[in-house]
């Protein structure tokens, strides 16, 4: 074995995966500098396994239940299938709405869950905001064959810390004020496709199906990883056990006070 | 929720406790082994026909768990993913291939010990305290009388050592 590098420093770096092992961490392949390292960390990934004791060695209960209402999802599935199997559409878990509401449906779910969680305020904007950002595919300016800035709300409408519903004939989404940056996010979880809903006090958006949070930049944030991480969402029975990807984010911009988003020709 | 378990909750209530176990093993922590037990069983859901013979669903789910595990220890080799997401869908998972001295049959823990065994003391005794005892590197230095810089370059050097000897006769 070459002993080029300065034994010290390497001593050192590998002690940041030794550290993130034998903690709380996460170990990462960014402490080991190569493949004889990498046979060292899994020789410690070992020792630490082999020398836990046994009440340590445990799943986490709440990581257990988690994992089953997933699985749980997946059998729901099932059924839903083999019930109408001629229907090709995609099976929904049992006890969640239906996937295809009307706009006012949606809009009436979505005022329900804001009224429940207190602002009265937030609850009219997004009641106007839905009126007037349901646009036609040929009231936008049109830019070019790919799509569109559809004027979707305008910014008095916004202030920091709240979203307003919008829909163009393509695209369904939230126009959010993110500490001054506003941003357009798709309504879709990315998880089963379900409907997000603003969280007016946790601001976030928020699945009714499967309880995944989506902060204000459209990234999952109450995934296992940043739960442990932040300490965010402590408490939260619905921490998500599996990453998700990014919520879509549509090009937005702001001309005067008209807020536009870039929309596809549906 | 269906009242009684579906047929993929019955595979997951009998197995989960035997994948984690299986791939906590090998990663030796927790986030990590949550993260990949949840890979394993989402891959269930996607790929796993539950009306297979029990013990065929059994060994599906070891093989997943062990190219599961494999791949994340790819990212410590700097090995281009295979990705399990990647793999043809079909009964079989294909054997992405192990990295090097993978032995799924072994009992782990035994093989620790024989490790431990032909190590020469201060590094067997160094890494007992780091990993056994589960000291910090400067609560192990005060106790073998070194400093923490040179307590840190012995559990290196111990577990160098003893990644040399895992791999064998035939490293």
């Amino acid at each position: 074995m070459p002993e080029s590098r300065r034994p010290d420093d390497a001593a050192t770096r590998f002690e940041r995966y030794l550290d993130a092992l034998l903690g709380t961490g996460r170990p990462s392949p960014a402490s080991v500098a190569d493949a004889d390292e990498a046979e060292m960390a899994r020789m410690a990934a070992e020792l630490a396994a082999a020398f836990t004791a046994p009440e340590e060695g445990e799943p986490d209960p709440a990581f257990l239940e988690q994992l089953r209402r997933r699985v749980r999802e997946a059998d729901a599935g099932i059924t839903a299938v083999r019930i109408s199997p001629p229907v090709r559409e995609r099976p929904r878990p049992s006890g969640a709405a239906p996937w295809r509401l009307s706009r006012r449906e949606l809009l009436q779910a979505g005022l329900g869950a804001a009224a429940g969680l207190a602002a009265g305020a937030v609850g009219a904007s997004l009641l106007g905001g839905n009126d007037r950002a349901t646009i036609g595919g040929d009231s936008g300016t049109l830019v070019s064959g790919d799509g569109f800035w559809a004027e979707v709300a305008r910014l008095d409408e916004l202030p920091p810390g709240t979203a307003l519903r919008f829909s163009t004939a393509a695209f369904d989404g939230f126009v959010v004020n993110d500490q001054g940056t506003v941003r357009a996010l798709s309504s879709v979880c990315t998880h089963m496709g379900c409907t997000l809903q603003f969280r007016p006090d946790w601001q976030d958006l928020r699945c009714p199906c499967h309880e995944a949070s989506f902060d204000l930049a459209g990234r999952l944030a109450n995934g296992r990883t940043a739960w442990r991480a932040s300490g965010a969402y402590r408490g939260d029975a619905g921490a998500y056990p599996l990453d998700l990807p990014d919520l879509v984010r549509p090009r937005t911009k702001v001309e005067g006070d008209v807020i536009y988003v870039w929309t596809a020709q549906a | 929720m269906p009242d009684a378990p579906g047929p993929f909750e019955k595979v997951y209530d009998a197995h989960v406790l035997g994948i984690y176990r299986f791939i906590y093993a090998r990663v030796g922590n927790h986030p990590d082994a949550e993260d990949l037990t949840a890979q394993v069983f989402v891959r269930a859901v996607e790929q796993l026909d539950t009306d297979r013979h029990p013990g065929e669903i059994a060994a599906w789910l070891y093989r997943v768990a062990q190219n599961t595990t494999a791949d994340y220890w790819r990212a410590f080799y700097r090995l281009p993913l295979v990705g399990t997401d990647h793999v043809a869908p079909g009964w079989e998972p294909a054997d992405t291939s192990t990295p090097p001295s993978e032995s799924a049959g072994d009992s782990a823990s035994t093989r620790v010990e024989t490790v431990l065994r032909r190590l020469p003391d201060h590094y067997r005794r160094v890494l007992q305290l780091r990993f056994l005892e589960r000291l910090s590197v400067a609560e192990t230095a005060s106790a073998m009388g070194i400093t923490s810089g040179n307590a840190r370059v012995l559990q290196y050097r111990a577990l160098r050592r003893a990644a040399l000897l895992e791999e064998g006769p035939d490293a």
